[in-house]
This record gives structure tokens, sequence and C-alpha cells, in this order.
């Protein structure tokens, strides 16, 4: 079973008295366990389409299916539910938590939810988390003492802290230099292989994209081409 | 757990807004507690101030209805009164007997309007601690026509000391008559009503109204705290009861009971010796009026100022949203529910109020302390309202919980609205928004 199904989606914002098709029609699946890049130019719908899989936007039209559920049938409360034990989410300006520390803000969303863990073995998870990003460190710092590469990490580590089967970047990389930026990629692969997490990323930078395993090309909010590394072979 | 420690720092984080918001509540606060506690303290002070000034909480006076009808306010023989105070067990102070000429003193062609009190000096030795005097002294009051006068009436009649001054006067059963007094000593006017009374020898006093040495007008009951009076009446009634007649003091309603023996005096019927029995709080029901008004007062400030407040935190709160709209869309993202959205600013909320009130107290403690250290004098028209010329402060847990109460849901009220908005947000549009 794929663990992200779009079939025919399509969403429209409104736009004054007219409409911007920002996705015309899509439909793909991605397996469990995919390190996929969504690339494209400015406006081409990349983000549009990762918040419909994360569940912070509704299609328009058609259906996203997201490990088996229809997210059609969920309400808010289920399918926030659903966002916190199955999808992390890595932002393009980093979106930590400003007042807590590093590690605060990568124990946040565990603290979320019913099942809160017992502290010590919270405590255990976060700071191997924290070892895994390289930042064992800086616990205590603020987000603002950070450099962006550093940010970005931290911004990892939260999304990886409810060991979520899905992690979804937007431009992750839009706001580093491209040596981080190959760092940070490199990272979420070693944890893709590592736990077998799923990570789809968009980008439109073509020397990131070439760090994915498959990349889909959209432009103008439908699919240009899709292609996938280990079935047809290298570049 | 998570979002209290969340909403604190979130509190925390504009510092000087948050100070400006709970500093206005704080003053909000100090505001309504001075006054509440000034109110609430000068009931305690104004009684006080009368049970001194009347020499007694509880009071007794004798009505006697002559052959020819006419009532004569006499106290003949008061051993079944004496009787009634033991046997009823209550604990008091000390019993004054006193006597009160009302007349007209005169002194070279000045003329004023005057009740003379005549009381036994040697009995009501602590009754001296509460005359203050300006000229001369409490020695003078040997001589048997002794009288002690006010600043103000000295002034009023250009008496000095050591002058003799002529009371026109009735005695108790009408006779028109006159007497003489010697100035012994003038007191500081303590205002509004320290001037009531010239205080006098009771033997001359009785003379002069044709009494006989061991009559007197009211017997005075001092008790040893102002919230006896009504358990030590209660006990005392029953008692007086079975030995004299006594006016009934029992009001259909809220009326004064005082005003209920008035009525049964002129109206009913009656004969022979009856007794009045009156207390402290028959007088002081009249300011328990300007007490509930003044409380009432204060919480319709407390209300006003606080809708100019919560305006206040309503704007802030909006503005902290738009401020946090990305903040917001990110715990929505990452898997927090709309109602904790709503429960975080409801908190931080929360403790905006926490914050004011708490200062608030603190400062109105401070306020307080150093108010009622302040000597305000004992020759102030405020005078009936302070505890010997000190201001007091007295407020119930039951004031500050309902004024905490007030302050904490109009300040959750105040910030409902934007919390709601902000948990209402679609967490996509929220993440999207630029600021
Ligand atoms: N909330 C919105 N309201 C109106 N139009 C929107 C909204 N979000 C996106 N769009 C429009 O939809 C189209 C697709 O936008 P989207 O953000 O998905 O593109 P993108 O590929 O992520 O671009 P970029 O590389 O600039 O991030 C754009 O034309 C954009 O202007
Ligand atoms: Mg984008």
């Amino acid at each position: 079973m794929a663990i992200v199904s779009l079939k025919n989606v399509k969403k429209t914002y409104p736009l004054g008295k007219t409409e911007v098709k920002a996705v015309r029609g899509v439909s793909f699946d991605i397996a469990r366990g995919d390190f996929i890049s969504i690339a494209g130019p400015s406006g081409s719908g990349k983000s549009t389409i990762l918040n419909m899989i994360g569940c912070i936007d509704v299609p328009t039209e058609g259906t996203v299916e997201l490990n088996g559920h229809l997210t059609s049938d969920l309400n808010d409360r289920e399918i926030t539910r659903l966002r916190h034990k199955f999808v992390g989410f890595i932002f393009q300006s980093f979106n930590l938590i400003p007042v807590l520390t590093v590690y605060e803000n990568i124990e946040f969303p565990l603290l979320l939810g019913k099942n809160v863990p017992a502290p010590p073995e919270r405590k255990e998870w976060v700071n191997y988390l924290m070892d895994e990003v390289g930042l064992k460190d800086w616990t205590k710092h603020r987000p603002n003492e950070l450099s962006g590469g550093q940010r970005q990490r931290v911004a990892i580590a939260r999304a990886l802290v409810t060991k979520p089967e899905l992690v979804l970047a937007d431009e992750p990389t839009a706001n580093l230099d491209s040596e981080t930026s190959e760092a940070i990629i490199g990272l979420m692969k070693k944890v893709n292989q590592d736990m077998g997490t799923t990570f789809i990323f968009s980008t439109h930078d073509p020397t990131i994209v070439d760090l994915a395993e498959h990349i889909i090309r959209l432009r103008d909010g439908l699919i240009d081409s899709e292609y996938r590394r280990d079935t047809e072979g290298g570049r | 757990m998570k979002l209290i420690r969340l909403a604190a720092k979130n509190l925390l984080r504009q510092k000087r807004r948050s100070i400006l918001l709970g500093s206005a509540i704080a003053f909000g606060i100090l505001f309504v507690t001075l006054i509440n506690g000034f109110t609430g303290s000068f009931i305690i002070n104004v009684g006080e101030n009368f049970s001194n000034l009347l020499a007694g909480h509880i009071f007794i006076d004798g009505v006697e209805k002559s052959e020819t009808g006419k009532e004569l306010y006499i106290i003949r023989d008061d051993s079944a009164l004496m009787d009634a105070v033991d046997a009823s067990g209550i604990d008091y102070r000390f019993l004054t007997k006193r006597s009160e000429i009302r007349g007209s003193l005169l002194f070279e062609g000045n003329g004023i309007n005057q009740s003379i009190v005549g009381a036994d000096w040697s009995r009501e030795s602590y009754f001296k601690e509460r005359i203050i005097l300006k000229e001369g002294s409490f020695d003078n009051m040997a001589d048997p026509q002794a009288l002690i006068i006010s600043s103000k009436i000295a002034d009023r009649l250009q008496v000095e000391l050591g002058d003799r001054v002529i009371v026109k006067m009735q005695t108790y059963t009408g006779q028109q008559t006159a007497g003489d007094f010697t100035i012994a000593a003038i007191s500081i006017d303590t205002g509004l009503f320290g001037s009531i009374s010239c205080y006098a020898n009771l033997d001359y006093v009785n003379e002069l109204l044709n009494l006989a040495p061991d009559e007197y007008l009211t017997l005075g009951i001092y008790l040893p705290e102002l919230v006896d009076t009504e358990p030590s009446t209660d006990s005392l009634i029953p008692e007086l009861e079975k030995r004299i007649s006594l006016f009934s003091r029992e009001t259909a309603g809220d009326e004064n009971p005082f005003m209920a023996i008035l009525e049964q005096q002129e109206e009913e019927e009656w004969e022979g010796i009856r007794y009045r029995l009156s207390n402290i709080n028959d007088i002081l029901s009249e300011v328990e009026e300007i007490v509930r008004i003044l409380n009432i007062a204060s919480i319709v400030i407390l209300l006003v100022l606080f809708a100019i407040i919560m305006v206040g935190i309503t704007n802030t709160f909006r503005m902290v949203m738009f401020e946090r709209i990305q903040e917001i869309g990110t715990m929505r993202a990452v898997g927090m529910q709309r109602s904790e959205v709503r429960q975080l600013f409801l908190l931080e909320a929360l403790f905006l109020a926490l914050f004011g009130l708490a200062a608030g107290y603190l400062l109105t403690a401070g306020a307080m302390g150093i108010l009622s250290s302040i000597y305000w004098g004992v020759d102030t028209p405020l005078f009936m309202l302070l505890k010997n010329g000190y201001m007091t402060f007295t407020i119930t847990a039951g004031q500050i919980l309902l004024n905490i109460a007030i302050v904490t849901l109009l300040t959750l009220a105040a910030a409902f609205r934007p919390s709601d908005k902000a948990a209402r947000l679609e967490p996509g549009v929220a993440l999207a928004t630029e600021k």
C-alpha cells in the first residue's frame, strides 16, 4: 500500500474576482520509505501539493489518501491527530518557537496528544535526536542564537520526534547556502535509510533535486515528468 | 502542563506590553481595594468613636408618665436594671450613669444652643483619655461647677479659661431654670460630631435638672468590642423584660429598632415607668447605608475601569495573534488541537490577570501600610472615620475573592475572541500568511 496517494487532485484559490488554479489535476503514489523530491519552478504548485499531503490544506477536487485514510473523511480533530502521529514537518524558514530552547522545541510535539511518553523516556529520545542532528551541545540555546543550518537541524529533529512515517519538507534548503543545503539533505537521507522514514521535499534547486531517488517535476500545476533513480538507472 | 509553561513564556515575550496591561489591572485593584478597605473599617471606626463619645454601646433610659400625661425622662431607681445586667451575664468594661442638660450657654451677649453631659468623673476615668485638652486640666473638675467645652464653642462664646458662663435650661419636669459654670478646660475640636457635647460634673447637672443625687437619665454599657453589641443586647433584653416594662425593639423588616420604640411611645396607650433600650447599631444603620453605597460605587468603578482595560487586552491579544500567526500554524501542523491553541492564549490572559492581581494587592498592601502610618490628627472633620487619628483598613476575604473573580473573568472574556480566532485559523493559511 502506498503511504501517500493523490487522485486527480485540484486546488483553486480565489483571488479577488478571479481564481488561481494552483494545482490542476495531479495523481501519484508514494511508496513507503521513499526519498522523493517535488521539483518545479516558482508557482508550479509544490507548496500547495505538500500542504494537501500534510493535511494543512484541503483539495478543491480529488482525493488525498494518507496511509490508507481518505483525508476528506476525517474531521479537524482526527486530522490533527493523524498529522501529529504520522507526519513531520520541516519548513523553509525553520518555524521554531522562539521562546523555547533547542531541547524544548524538539520535545514540543511529544507533549501534545494523548500518549505523552514518560519523562525519562522522552529525555533519552530527545537527547538521541539532538546527538543525531549534531546539536547536543546546544540544548539550552534559543533558536535566535543558532545559524540557519543549525536551526534546520533542530527542525529536522522536531519533525522526527514523534517517529512519524512521513516527513514533509517544503523548500528546506531555500534559506541555506549550498554546502549547508547538501548537509541537510544528507542528514535527511541518513534518517531515511536508518529509520525508514519516508521523505517528501520540494525544491527548485537542481543540485538538491539530484540528491533525491525519486523526482516529480511540476509545471503550472500539472506533473511534467516523473523520474525514479533505482528503476531507470543512473542519470 | 506544557501549555502552562509556554503561556508563561509567551507572556514574558513582550515585557513592556505585559507590564503595561498588568499595571492597569494592578491600579484598578489598588483603587477599589483602598475604597473597600477604608469603607470596611470606617463603619467600625465610626462605631467605636460613637461608643467612646457616648460612653457605651448599649443605652437604657427611663420614661415616666406624670399625672398630667407629660413624659419625663428619668431613671429613679436603677437596682432592677443592675440586676438585669448581672443576670444576663454580659461581659462589659464599665457602666456609665449620665444626665444631660439641653439648653443655651450664654456669655457676655453671645449665646449657643448646647447639650451638657454630666458624668461622674471619679468613675469615668477612662473617658479622660477620649477628650484631648488644649487648655486647662481635668484637675479643675474638682470644682463642682466646672465645665469642659470644645475650642469651637469657646470661639463662638469668646470665653477663656476661668470665665463663668450661664446656662438657661429646663428641669426634668420642664420648669425654666438657670445655672452657671466655670470654664475648667477647653478640648480640641474633633470635627463633625466631636462638638456635640460639653462635659460637667454629674452632681451639679442633676442639681440643675432637679434630680436627686442617685438619679440620672441614661445608663450606658460599654462593651469590650463593637461586635459584642448585638449578642449582648439579645441577652440583656429578656432579663430586663422580667424586671421592668421595656419598649419592644421588634420591627417589621429593616426598620430601625429605635424608630419602633418611638412609635410605641407616641402611639400606644401606656402609663407608669417604661424603659427604652437602644444600641450603637441603631445609630450606625445610617452609616451602614453610606458604606453600602460606597461599596457599590467601588464595584461600578472597577467595572468601568475594566471596560477600558478590556479594550486594551482585546486589542493586544488581536495584535499578538497576528504577530504569532506563523507560530500558530506551526503548532497546529505539528499536532496541536484547536482547543489547545485557545487554551494557550487564554492561559496567557489568565497569567496576565494573576500577575496584575498580585502586583495590585502588593501595591495595595504598601499603600495601606503608608496611609495607615500617617497621623491625620484628631481635629480634622475626618476624625469620626479614623481610629485615634489614623486611617485603618478592613477588607474581607469575600470582597477580595469577588474582585479577583471579576478581574479574572473580565480578562478572560476580553481575550476570548482573539483566542478563539487564533484557534479557528486554518494551519495552512496561518503558515502562508506573510507578516
Ligand atoms: N493562499 C493562496 N491564495 C491565493 N493563491 C495562492 C495561495 N497559495 C498559493 N497560491 C498560488 O498558487 C500557485 C501555486 O503556488 P505554490 O505556493 O504552490 O507554488 P510553489 O511551487 O510552492 O512556488 P514557490 O517555489 O514560489 O514556493 C501560485 O500561483 C500562487 O500564487
Ligand atoms: Mg512554495
